[in-house]
């Protein structure tokens, strides 16, 4: 996804179909006045079946993604359940039951290390969607509003930052953190604030991948929001305003509710982007200190390839799949709460 | 944009202290967020020992281009670029290909398990990367592309978002454009490549600045695939090089004027393309 994590404006396109999330509603906007697919018709009466181009369209794309991506999810969930050496062929696996699972939840190192990645990935995450979601939608106002000037340029800015890659995004900041000689405990002592450690100590470590973080990807969910707000129609604002709502009544009463959806969307990309730090991690922490940056990407990486651990790597990657599809379903079915409370 | 953009959102009162504050905040918020990379490119230029000065040294004496000579020196960096640039575009190419073709099958065709396989599709999009790389990287090891370019790009020649995308935009083409080309006599995939792609270029154009910027940033699968053979590495993995090279001594330099080099890419071609960016959302806007 991170394929779509990658491309992540897209889901800026979002009219109400993608906002909506995987689902999939044919027709949509174009079906108008015709038929649906009038073109049918037409190809049956002409002389090649149909069902030739439809293999030929599909096949790059669908054989590409079930080989490369279906194919290696089943065998992660078939592995977590195998002894196996990830420098061996998958004939070499022997069956262990829950063995792997049973081995993260024990006292063993490995366990002990998981739990606490796990921990950590679980703050990062929250963390980082509690800080990006208000933040996009007080710099999405900021780019929206024609009051004054300087919106357009803000976006520019904003998303530049996205653009950036991340290891880049680690190096530079792992210098703006320097305790002595970076800039950021220089800016923070005219405000009177102590020096802190930032990356150097445990207690502020992860926080402060947390915030790097929100700097690089805030861009994109502002613009996310900008498209939302694009979505609320204007006589809205007009109505509220003639029924005297001031403007922090309007943003209440109008903007946010009629943005609950793509919040719903932001806050899922958010998770499912969050859980995917790595190079911070990897290249300027080594999941320290004191293992207080230990993320699961980067964990589940170093025991799965590094240590060859393949099947125990495997029962790590099953859980966090399984704790997304929990946060996420949690997170639908949030946001179905609030719709039937209106 | 601008018919868009009348949100009056701020309109009801005309306080100018307001607009000030606003201003105010506006230019606040782009300095804070264009301030690593302004220092990240004021420091590629300061000398070793600039760098190191406790309080820090925001501006350079003078413009000092040494490090940019030596990150050249260390890493390769003509090499690194290459594979970048091969890595990011054949990716890209083969996006756009995979893509235009399912998005045109998946929105103009009728057929039996089509909205299922969509769905199976598209909740790909959904799964972190790290949820597949062990047995993805047997996988590619058992192909025989383990520590070269190919391995690093024939998993991602296809993925669910550029399906996604290009579905929804496809759709919009209207059908009566198609049908005539039928009747033309063009087969259905001269009709995906020259009658649909120049039907949806914003969107082609927009998918094309995220996957070759996905990919030239893209870390965790390199660094996987290639599994420590430097002359394959992208410049994403080299800079990590750098960062180890002459450790903890006076490297800030010269790690920064790695990360400028490997930024000016991807951030000059979204500065080319952030039209169509915004093309994109905009009509995305009106479509919905």
């Amino acid at each position: 996804m991170p394929r779509l994590t990658a491309y992540r404006s897209w889901n800026a396109l979002p009219n109400k179909e993608n906002t909506a999330g995987p689902c999939v509603r044919s027709g949509g906007p174009q079906a108008r006045r015709s038929s649906p697919q009038p073109h049918l018709q037409n190809k049956s009466a002409m002389t090649h079946s149909p069902r030739t181009p439809i293999l030929v369209m599909l096949a790059p794309a669908v054989s590409l993604v079930g080989v490369f991506i279906f194919l290696p999810m089943l065998l992660t969930i078939w592995l977590s359940f195998q002894a196996w050496s990830t420098q061996t062929g998958f004939g070499s696996t022997r069956f262990v039951g829950l063995q792997n699972y049973a081995d993260l939840l024990s006292p063993l190192s490995v366990g002990r290390d998981f739990r606490q990645a796990f921990w950590n990935t679980a703050f990062y995450t929250a963390l980082s969607v509690i800080v990006i979601l208000p933040l996009s939608v007080a710099l999405g106002l900021m780019v929206y509003q024609t009051r004054v000037a300087g919106g357009h340029v803000l976006r520019t800015v904003l998303f530049s930052t996205y653009m950036v890659p991340m290891i880049a995004v680690a190096l530079v900041w792992s210098k703006l953190y320097s305790p002595n000689e970076g800039p950021l405990n220089q800016i923070i002592g005219w405000f009177g604030f102590d020096r802190q450690l930032w990356l150097s100590s445990p207690d502020t470590a992860l926080a402060s991948i947390v915030l790097l973080n929100v700097w690089q990807q805030v861009g994109y969910f502002t613009v996310l929001v900008i498209a939302g707000l694009t979505q609320i129609p204007t006589s809205l604002y007009e109505a509220a305003r003639i029924d005297g709502a001031n403007p922090v009544q309007s943003f209440f009463g109008v903007t946010l509710p009629l943005l609950r959806r793509t919040l719903l969307f932001s806050a899922v990309i958010a998770v499912i982007n969050a859980v995917q730090v790595f190079e911070p991690v990897a290249l300027i922490t080594q999941g320290g200190p004191a293992n207080s940056t230990n993320v699961l990407t980067y964990y589940i990486r170093r025991v799965g390839i590094e240590r060859a651990q393949g099947g125990l790597g495997s029962a790590m990657a099953v859980t966090l799949m399984l704790a997304l599809i929990v946060v996420i379903v949690a997170l639908f079915a949030f946001a179905r709460r609030g719709d039937d409370d209106k | 944009m601008s018919s868009v953009r009348k949100g009056r959102l701020f309109r009801a009162s005309k306080a100018r202290p307001l607009d000030a504050l606003l201003l105010g905040g506006i230019v606040l918020v782009a300095v804070v967020s264009a301030f690593p990379l302004i220092w990240m490119v004021l420091s590629s230029f300061k000398t070793p020992a600039e760098s190191m000065q406790v309080p820090p040294v925001w501006i350079p004496e003078s413009v000092n281009f040494q490090a940019y000579g030596e990150v050249a020196s260390v890493i390769n960096a003509g090499r690194s670029f290459w594979n970048s640039a091969v890595i990011a575009t054949t990716t890209t190419l083969g996006i756009l290909i995979t893509s235009l073709m399912a998005g045109y099958a998946f929105a103009k065709y009728r057929f039996r398990g089509r909205d299922l396989l969509f769905a199976a599709v598209i909740a790909t999009m959904f799964l972190p990367p790290i949820v597949t790389l062990i047995p993805l990287y047997r996988l590619v090891g058992s192909i025989g592309l383990n520590a070269s370019l190919a391995g690093v790009i024939v998993p991602n020649l296809a993925n669910a978002f550029g399906v996604f995308l290009m579905r929804q935009f496809i759709a919009g083409v209207p059908d009566d454009l198609i049908d005539a080309a039928r009747v033309d006599g063009a087969s259905e995939l001269r009709i995906v490549f020259t009658v649909v792609a120049p039907a949806v270029v914003p969107a082609i154009a927009a998918l094309a600045l995220f996957a070759f910027v996905y990919h030239w940033n893209t870390y965790l699968w390199p660094l996987t695939v290639l599994q420590g053979q430097v002359d394959s590495y992208p410049i994403v993995l080299s800079l990590s090089r750098l960062l180890s090279y002459n450790r903890g001594a006076m490297n800030t330099g010269l790690v920064m004027a790695g990360a400028t080099m490997a930024v000016l890419p991807p951030l000059v071609m979204f500065l080319l393309l952030q039209r169509f960016f915004v093309d994109s959302i905009v009509s995305s806007g009106v479509k919905g």
